[in-house]
């Protein structure tokens, strides 16, 4: 069944306000600074350059993660796996210089985004991430696979898609929550429908 | 050395008086002499896979003299793998004529006396002689030929490898600066210079991508097929951010292609087309009227008469924030389908044709 929670951040907030959190994390420190000047005007930026700092600022509040790959200690692939552990309910975006390759099907991230980005395109996806927060898990799940195809493809030749055994499952697993999310669809109005696709669609 | 080929002299026993080739001079030891002679390694073998007879140039291939090859089974030439495969391959033709594989030009290692492979290009041949079904193999080393493309496939390889390496390492530094532009931005108030360092930075983004892009069509095509034109140049199209500019596909023939690189073709085409046209381009695809391939037009400036031969290279850019890589992407994807690109004379802006397509 499709739940809708329109009013999510609302949540109780430490901070005061009901402006979404982010939590920025990535280990050269100037990217952290930079990103909360990109989105501080909307959102709470809290901002981390480390993962075991980054899983410090993280509490119930924070709603979208932007976390870099490669960082030394523990690294932006084993603080996601953590995030999931526990079971924030946060949405992730990894912001990263590394190329999607096919280990990326594995990791429960919802959005990939390969570096340099720039302001208008890192709101971007700070705004589709909490759009997509407010829906329930089939459409989450959607997003995410949809996402990690879109990677793959931008990086992957046709050859290299057409060999890969990751591919083709994701492909398959990305086909099944279609069709869950096509069936929770059947239980929305004409209005809510439009307003499911229209933000899938940005 | 004499050949038949040679000058021939006075007293040529080939030529008569007036220069023309004696008729029935070229005898059975003539043929014999170039068998024997020829660059080529031939075996021949019975029914039973013994060799009957191999020519002088086998010592060369195999490393074998002749005669020691004579009254031995033909796999003792053959790597262990295929041993069982030759009998059997052999004993069902002796029984059924099937052929299990090509007589013309097929491509076979070989095991040379001292255990390495030599890659062979084979053609095989029947006959009878004697009452007896010979069959021989005449075999070209092609060594050299099967090095070289090794060599070049490593070569594409590690230049793919270091393009990617190049660039994945570029993005970081890149992402970082950009972060810096904003950070001095806040620091010391709005400046059009840090506007237009972003816009470098942007640029070189573009340029990373274009890199990776090149290296990879480096390579050859990969497998094609007869693709829906129409099809691919809207996924292109999809690609392109240039909401306010239309795309105008007319009939347009199936083509064989690989319908991946085709795409990264007409990408880049249309990308040159609303820069240079503006935001409001409209980019016609279509056949030829010889039929003989399609073009991409735009109703843009064009491209002046004297600059159309230079459009394609490496690094040639008119525009600020090209890259220079675009034009010469296409030109690389038309080259590895065998067609003829060329910057030609627009009805009103620039058209691209491409020649020497095929539909299937």
């Amino acid at each position: 069944m499709m739940t809708t929670n329109h009013t999510a951040t609302e949540s109780a907030d430490s901070s005061g306000g009901d402006r979404p959190v982010v939590l920025v994390v990535d280990d050269e420190e100037r990217i952290p600074e930079a990103f909360a000047l990109w989105l501080g005007d909307e959102y709470d930026v809290r901002t981390a350059t480390d993962g075991e700092s980054a899983l410090a600022s993280l509490d119930r509040d924070v709603d979208v993660v932007l976390l870099d790959r490669q960082m030394p200690g523990l690294s932006g692939d084993a603080v996601l796996e953590r995030i999931r552990e526990e079971g924030y309910d946060c949405r992730v975006a990894m912001v990263t210089g590394v190329d999607a390759d096919f280990d990326i099907v594995d990791l429960p991230f919802d959005d990939y985004v390969t570096k340099p980005v720039g302001k208008d395109d890192l709101r971007e996806v700070v705004d589709e991430l909490l759009t997509v927060r407010e829906y329930d898990e089939d459409v989450r799940r959607y997003f995410a696979l949809s996402k990690t195809r879109a990677a793959l493809e931008a990086e992957k030749t046709g050859a290299e898609l057409a060999d890969s055994e990751a591919y083709e499952s994701l492909r398959d697993d990305l086909a099944a929550q279609e069709a869950a999310v096509m069936d929770d669809v059947a239980d929305l109005d004409t209005d809510e429908y439009e307003a499911l696709f229209r933000d899938l669609d940005t | 050395m004499s050949s038949p080929g040679h000058r021939a002299d006075d007293d040529s026993a080939l030529l008569d008086e007036s220069g023309a080739v004696e008729p029935g001079v070229l005898d059975r030891e003539f043929f014999a002499s170039l068998v024997e002679n020829g660059s080529d390694a031939i075996i021949s073998i019975d029914e039973e896979s013994r060799i009957l007879f191999a020519n002088g140039s086998v010592e060369r291939v195999f490393g074998y003299a002749p005669d020691e090859l004579v009254g031995r089974d033909l796999t003792v030439i053959m790597p262990d793998r295929f041993r069982d495969a030759h009998h059997e391959a052999l004993a069902r033709y002796v029984d059924s004529g099937e052929r299990t594989l090509d007589w013309q030009n097929v491509e076979l290692p070989a095991e040379h006396a001292d255990g390495h492979e030599v890659p062979l290009s084979i053609t095989f041949e029947e006959h009878r002689y004697d009452g007896e079904r010979i069959f021989s193999g005449i075999m070209r080393d092609v060594s050299e030929r099967v090095a070289r493309e090794e060599r070049l496939e490593r070569q594409k390889e590690q230049l793919e490898k270091f393009a990617s390496i190049v660039s994945h390492d570029l993005r970081n530094p890149l992402q970082t600066a950009k972060a810096d532009v904003a950070l001095l931005e806040a620091r010391h108030g709005e400046d059009e210079l840090f506007d237009e360092l972003d816009e470098t930075l942007d640029r070189m983004d573009a340029l990373v991508d274009d890199v990776l892009t090149l290296a990879k069509q480096g390579r050859a095509i990969g497998e094609t097929d007869a693709v829906d034109v129409e099809a691919v140049a809207a996924d292109a199209w999809n690609h392109v951010d240039a909401p306010d500019a239309t795309l105008d596909v007319r009939d347009v023939s199936r083509l064989k292609a690989d319908r991946e690189r085709l795409e990264t073709l007409f990408q880049n085409l249309f990308r040159n087309a609303v820069e240079h046209g503006g935001a409001d381009v409209t980019v016609t695809v279509g056949d030829l009227d010889d039929s003989a391939g399609f073009y991409v037009a735009d109703d843009g400036p064009g491209i002046p008469e004297a600059e159309r031969e230079d459009v394609f290279e490496y690094g040639y850019t008119t525009d600020d924030d090209g890259t220079g890589f675009g034009l010469n992407i296409v030109e690389q994807i038309a080259d590895a389908h065998g067609w003829r690109a060329a910057a030609t004379d627009g009805a009103r802006g620039a058209r691209f044709e491409f020649r020497g397509t095929t539909n299937r």
